[in-house]
């Protein structure tokens, strides 16, 4: 598991290639061995064995960004269906605001 | 017991508030500047330490932390158990002692208390510590959240924070009201905010902390034409005379306040 995961939306996915993220997103649909979530746009992901997704609910994945910037999922965790996305969004806009308390920016 | 003890409801959980107060050379300065920040996992991990052991963050001291994290390991020992907690922003260890009278959260027999679990999220109240040079968290007390949104505020609330100490208060709140300020000086006890921030108008934005503070003592304290001195100044807001002369340097450069009687007594100058 990596020990940062900067959390991130559906925009912020290209500058994150190949590297693991954290997203808060609603479940939009389930196909199987891949899902849609809805992050600030739609985010193709690919489900690992243990994820249970419950449409229309938020979920948080920890997960790695592929070259087409789909996700494959390492853990997810039910949010429920009472998220404020609104908030998620704004922690998503202060994570890459001001780094210096969330993460190490590379150059 | 004291106040944190009656927070915490931990039932006897008292070593902690006796840890600080056994310290008998910092024990009246440290009650004067206790605070309740918070941080992020990375800002636990990157605060600077002091020579006398304690820590600061964005230039402010700190005592009491609050954070979140995801729970990814659970280590109980026979004196405590070891939290791994993740926030996204980094890893970090949190002990809690145990309190041999009161049942354990982990067994679950007190059902007055959430059980925690790996990969649950949860709330810390604690200190950080350092043991061998390896960074922790001692806590108070650990509860799992309820309600995820909790993890949204807690960021927004640390990045807030984090720009209050770092750029000041936002100015351009002081029209709504300043109930951020009011809500910093309930929580945070530094002293600001009861008049709001309309009372630092005059001051530019990005004026720090320190800076207002002495404008606010000198501007609310009554005094001779002559002015406050650098002492007096520290001893009414409850600072650090190093934070007084940080604050005054930056005031006579941006021409708000001048030297009267002495080079360190300083008075308001009104335009």
């Amino acid at each position: 598991m990596q020990e940062v995961t900067p959390r991130v939306t559906a925009p912020y996915l290209e500058g994150f290639a190949h590297k693991t993220v954290r997203i808060l997103g609603k479940v939009i649909q389930l196909r199987g061995e891949q899902a849609t979530i809805d992050a600030g746009g739609q985010i193709n992901i690919h489900l690992n064995r243990d994820a249970h997704l419950t449409p229309n609910h938020a979920v948080e994945i920890i997960g790695k960004v592929q070259s087409d910037l789909s996700v494959r999922v390492l853990t997810s965790t039910d949010f429920g269906a009472n998220i404020d996305f609104a908030a998620a969004e704004a922690v998503v806009d202060a994570t890459h605001r001001y780094h210096e308390i969330f993460y190490p920016k590379e150059d | 017991m004291t106040s944190y003890g009656a927070q915490g409801g931990t039932g006897g959980g008292g070593f902690i508030p006796g840890g600080s107060q056994n310290s008998p050379s910092g024990a009246t300065r440290e009650y004067g500047n206790e605070t309740l920040r918070p941080v992020t996992i990375k800002q636990v991990l990157d605060a600077e330490q002091k020579p006398d052991s304690e820590f600061s963050l964005d230039g402010s001291r700190i005592t009491q932390i609050t954070l979140i994290g995801q729970v990814r390991n659970i280590s109980t020992q026979t004196t405590n158990v070891t939290y791994k907690l993740d926030d996204g922003t980094g890893t970090l260890e949190v002990k809690q002692w145990i309190d041999s009278d009161a049942p354990s959260p982990l067994d679950g027999g007190d059902t007055s208390k959430p059980k925690i679990v790996d990969n649950a999220y949860v709330r810390v109240w604690g200190k950080i510590k350092d043991f061998n040079n390896r960074r922790h968290v001692g806590a108070h007390v650990i509860r799992p959240i309820a309600d995820y949104n909790e993890i949204s505020y807690h960021l927004l609330e640390a990045t807030v924070v984090h720009l209050y100490f770092t750029r000041g208060p936002p100015d351009a709140a002081a029209g709504k009201g300043g109930q951020g300020a009011v809500a910093y000086g309930g929580q945070q006890q530094i002293g600001y905010g009861n008049q709001g921030m309309g009372a630092f108008e005059p001051l530019p934005n990005g004026t720090s902390a320190a800076a207002r503070k002495v404008y606010e003592v000198l501007k609310n304290s009554p005094q001779s034409n002559e002015g406050l001195h650098m002492q007096d100044i520290a001893g009414r807001g409850r600072m650090d005379m190093a934070e007084v002369g940080k604050g005054s340097d930056e005031l006579l450069a941006l021409g708000k306040i001048y030297t009267t009687v002495d080079d360190l007594t300083w008075a308001i100058l009104d335009t």
